[in-house]
């Protein structure tokens, strides 16, 4: 008997819950175009993805819409839990009826994501970098071509970029001919490296060592010590998830060893890193990850976009993503007004619309913040006349682009301490 | 017939027909949450039952997760079982490894065996980093293909059987014997050992049963989203996992059911909303853990039990 | 190899000694109270997230890391009042901690962001030995460490304070019937092993840097090392923090970094299994 009340209130609890989301569902004539914006909504990824979404649905609706609709922005969570995303996923997909989902953020959740993108067929224009991610597509086309990767190049293309870093180098009077790789103990750096190698032969440079680190690792003074007994010229990091490159640059700074710090670090990015680092990570080189940079907009749109946003939010983008879902958002809009003037009859549907976004090639690229063009698995075109990760170094608290020239704002400094 | 079996009758056959009147996002949730039920319930079947504080669950949630997922998938270790034996399988193991951590760390008293599973699931997670080639590191991998259902409708009905049945296995034991004898453990070690039971014997036990049930619900929720990753090992899963049993009442499974489930939904439904209303600097993980206190200090004993007292005067 | 042997010792040292800080206090607090306390690698974070919101709005740099240090004193005595209620409830103790951890973590999260934040070294340079760089933050925090610990270890051993103190963690009943008042020890305990998890965050953050997740790794080290030692043996807890120190250096230097953490954690595992009261602890 006195299990029976509890189990009365427990019955109560989830008939409320029950009746709590009952009402929505019906699929009902089109009034407006849906866009989901999903990501970790805690972390400046998320935030900026939202708010960028949020800016461009606001720019597009002052404009009439997207065939005469207004956009409606909603907004889900993933917490960068893989449960939490695909749940949130769905919801948005189907729940709130969104005709296009942006954003992402961290691999794993993304590879689950994309379980729940391929049920409920959504059309899905993302972050992440994985290699994992546009195999899924080139593999199984028809289950994951609703994929695109709008915001960053697939990781593997760092290899690409730190090769130009180092002919760059060489080029502006820096022979680095040794080097000493740090790098993530992650799935994501293994294909970097991999493709690194040759390219790096190729150039006479030798890899006197490659160094794995676990995330949350602080002890970089030996390594930094390690690399200069080894006599290297260059450290060369490749760093997203350990998350403590700041801890590097700041060692590398007070230890001041007769090498450079050119590669890739994730925190480096961060326009706040160099308070964060209290001016330490002064001349370290870094990649800019996702095609753009405050300090240095490669084009006209990206410049406005970025002053746009200072205006309404206060601040600029807190994280790169923040141009690519504020590209995501132009680019659906584009996608779609194609759709129509071909005469489709829903230029809305998901499958129709990957056609459209397919055309957006080599050939083609579609001008937004960065000129985004898609390869043959949705994976977003690297080079110079699109996106890449341009190689940039903070001098004396700001961000330059140095190479290439096409949209250099800077040029390279060697730190003050270094003889070579 | 009683009263109280004929409400969970009732309660069983709204959760069978919430298909017919729920939209499909929100029942994927629903299945979700009855896995993470199973979690939650298998965690106080030791802490709430024996006294011992696991803080290293999701260890062996994990290892089913993984070893489910790795059997049935060929595409990593060439090896393709049929997804219910992997299953099993992932409960076993979960089960076995739960045996040999319960011998070494149960005989002692005290917090040891705290310390020791608070540790676990970090050891466990750097080898799914170090062994990458085999566990897919950071980004875990996919196992869509070879999962045990494919519609959203037979998942949610392959959770809500899997919760009942392990509900129904886990309150068997809890009225045994065995669970008469794991109280008297908890409630006083020496008089228990006074009495003739062998407490290590039976903190063991409850130690291996527990594990054996996170295995299955870590290798049915891969089988669920059709991916496995680092994070069923890490710490923010197990401490929902805490929140959920703690909210409800330790030692009473029933608590922690609904605990489970109400944690579980307002975690990924509306709480984000409710917060983001009152539009101050803090997130729902802050309003959780903050309850969590709340509860700790003012009714350690659980929502269920203060249920149970307030009902019974 | 003797470049080796020097980069050992020396790198070992200052981790086991900023380690030792956090690990003292933990076990200090446990051995007087039996409060497992999680809470504590917030005390390690906290100080220096306050030293550094203070230091970039301009206060002088003392004044700040004074200010974290007070901030996470004051963290010991939210500790105790939570606490208190439920001391005798091992479970509830456990779990209050532990949220109170979690929940100024996220704190953190929302208001700094994931990634790191840094002090500025106070002490500025590098010292040369033998081929080897070290700067000089890190003996000076290693001077400061020891310095802490050995004075921690004197009061505890010689003074009057320091004896209650020790009679408390002996039999805290017998304690009281004696006329000590036992819950001003309680107090004490935590205010002053917080302050020296704050001290400790202080150091790190000048040679590493400290983001909202350093404070689970901080509580991390500090089980390993009182598991090591042994729970509540403060003498233990100071001599197996350089072993854990010097574990960790010797595997980043033969096995490699990614190891690094996984030795550390499966020694910690092995030790259990082996000698489960740790090096100097006592079986309850």
């Amino acid at each position: 008997m006195r299990y029976a009340k509890a189990v009365l209130t427990a019955v109560i609890l989830l008939a409320t819950i029950t009746s709590l989301c009952v009402q929505s569902g019906q699929k009902a004539e089109r009034e407006k175009v849906v866009v989901g914006v999903i990501g970790p909504m805690s972390l400046p990824e998320g935030m900026a993805e939202e708010k960028a979404v949020k800016l461009a649905a606001e720019e597009i609706n002052a404009q009439g819409g997207i065939l005469g609709y207004p956009i409606e922005v909603v907004v889900g969570d993933t917490k960068l839990d893989s449960n939490t995303a695909s749940t949130e996923f769905r919801r948005l997909a189907t729940i709130e009826n969104a005709d296009v989902i942006i954003g992402g953020f961290s691999s794993g959740v993304m590879l689950t994501m994309m379980e729940t993108m391929a049920e409920t067929k959504t059309l899905f224009l993302a972050d992440a970098s994985s290699p994992a991610h546009a195999k899924k597509v080139a593999e199984n086309y028809e289950r994951y071509k609703y994929w695109f990767r709008v915001t960053q190049n697939n990781g593997s293309t760092f290899a690409l970029d730190l090769a130009d870093m180092v002919k760059f180098l060489k080029v502006s009077g820096y022979d680095a001919s040794k080097v000493y790789i740090i790098r993530d103990e992650h799935v994501w750096t293994d294909p970097v490296v991999e493709a690194l190698k040759p390219l790096l032969e190729a150039e006479g440079v030798e890899i006197v060592k490659d160094v794995r680190v676990p995330r949350g690792y602080s002890e970089y003074e030996q390594l930094i010590q390690d690399a200069e007994s080894m006599d290297a010229d260059l450290i060369m990091p490749i760093l997203a998830i350990a998350g403590t490159g700041d801890i590097l640059a700041k060692q590398w700074a007070t230890l001041k060893p007769n090498l450079l710090l050119a590669g890739h670090d994730l925190a480096a990015i961060d326009a706040e890193f160099y308070n964060k680092t209290n001016g330490m990570a002064n001349y370290e080189i870094f990649i800019a990850d996702g095609g753009a940079l405050v300090t240095a907009p490669p084009t006209e749109k990206c410049k406005e976009f970025v002053e746009a946003y200072k205006k309404k939010y206060g601040h600029y983008p807190e994280s790169h993503q923040a141009y690519g879902a504020y590209d995501a958002v132009y680019l659906y809009k584009m996608a779609v007004e194609m759709a129509a003037k071909a005469g489709e009859k829903d230029p809305f549907d998901p499958d129709v619309l990957v056609k459209y976004l397919e055309k957006f090639d080599a050939s083609n690229p579609a001008e937004l913040t960065r000129p985004i063009a898609f390869y043959k698995n949705h994976d977003l075109m690297w080079g110079d006349k699109y996106v890449r990760n341009w190689i940039s170094q903070w001098q004396d608290g700001k961000q330059y682009i140095i190479y290439p020239d096409s949209v250099a704002n800077g040029e390279f400094k060697l730190p003050p301490w270094i003889e070579k | 017939m009683k009263i109280s079996t004929l409400f969970a009758a009732l309660l069983i056959l709204i959760s069978a027909a919430l298909p017919l009147v729920i939209p499909e996002a929100y029942l994927y949730l629903i299945g979700l949450t009855y896995l993470f039920a199973i979690i939650v319930i298998s965690w106080d079947l030791m802490v709430g039952y024996t006294g011992q504080v696991n803080l290293g669950h999701t260890t062996f949630v994990g290892l089913g997760a993984y070893i489910a997922a790795l059997l049935q998938t060929p595409l990593r270790i060439g090896i393709a079982v049929h997804p219910a034996v992997a299953i099993i399988v992932g409960g076993l193991a979960a089960a076995l490894v739960g045996f040999v951590i319960g011998v070494i760390t149960l005989r002692l008293r005290g917090y040891y065996f705290s310390l020791v599973t608070a540790i676990l699931p970090l050891v466990f997670m750097q080898t799914v980093f170090i062994w990458r080639d085999v566990f897919g590191g950071e980004e875990g991998f996919s196992i869509a293909g070879y999962a045990l259902f494919d519609t959203t409708l037979s998942k949610y009905y392959f959770a809500l059987i899997l919760l009942l049945v392990s509900l129904a296995a886990m309150l068997k034991i809890v009225r045994s014997r065995i669970g008469l004898r794991l109280m008297a453990v908890r409630d006083s070690e020496e008089l228990a050992e006074s009495i003739g039971i062998d407490t290590t014997r039976y903190k063991v036990l409850a130690f291996v049963l527990s594990s054996f049930f996170a295995g299955i619900a870590g290798a049915a929720i891969v089988n669920y989203r059709y991916t496995v990753g680092p994070e069923l090992y890490d710490i923010p899963l197990m401490l929902l996992v805490i929140l959920s049993a703690v909210l409800g009442g330790l030692g009473t499974i029933y608590g922690p059911l609904i605990g489970a489930i109400v944690i579980y939904l307002a975690k990924n439904w509306w709480l984000r909303d409710l917060i983001s209303m009152a539009s101050l600097p803090i997130n729902d993980e802050i309003v959780l853990y903050a309850i969590l206190i709340a509860v700790g200090i003012l009714m350690p004993r659980g929502f269920f039990h203060e249920l149970q007292d307030r009902l019974k005067h | 190899m003797i470049d080796v042997l020097l980069k050992i010792i020396v790198f070992g040292a200052v981790v086991g000694g900023i380690w030792g800080l956090v690990a003292s206090g933990f076990s200090l607090i446990f051995g007087v109270s039996r409060i497992l306390n999680f809470a504590h690698g917030a005390a390690f974070v906290c100080s220096a997230y306050v030293a550094f919101m203070l230091i970039s709005s301009g206060v002088n740099v003392y004044a700040s890391i004074l200010a974290g240090l007070a901030v996470s004193g004051l963290l010991g005595i939210l500790v105790y009042s939570l606490t208190r209620p439920v001391r005798k409830n091992e479970v509830m103790v456990i779990i209050v901690t532990l949220a109170l951890a979690l929940l100024i973590q996220q704190i953190l999260l929302v208001n700094f962001g994931d990634r790191g934040i840094s002090i500025i070294p106070l002490v500025k340079g590098v010292v040369e030995l033998n081929n080897l760089k070290v700067t000089n933050m890190r003996v000076t925090s290693f001077i400061l460490a020891v310095v802490s610990l050995v004075s921690l270890d004197l009061v505890i051993s010689k003074t009057s304070i320091g004896k209650r103190i020790l009679a408390t963690s002996q039999d805290s009943e017998a304690a009281m019937l004696i006329g000590i008042d036992v819950e001003r020890i309680f107090i004490l305990v935590m205010v002053l092993s917080s302050i020296l998890a704050g001290f400790a965050g202080i150091l790190y953050a000048q040679i590493f840097a400290i983001s909202p997740e350093t404070s689970l790794r901080a509580l991390i080290y500090a089980f390993a090392i009182v598991i090591l030692g042994g729970l509540g043996s403060l003498r233990g807890s100071i001599v197996s923090s350089f072993i854990v120190g010097y574990i960790l250096v010797v595997t980043i230097t033969f096995l490699g970094a990614r190891w690094s953490e996984f030795v550390m954690l499966l020694a910690i595992v092995t030790i259990l299994v082996v000698k489960p009261t740790g090096l100097f602890g006592v079986e309850e």
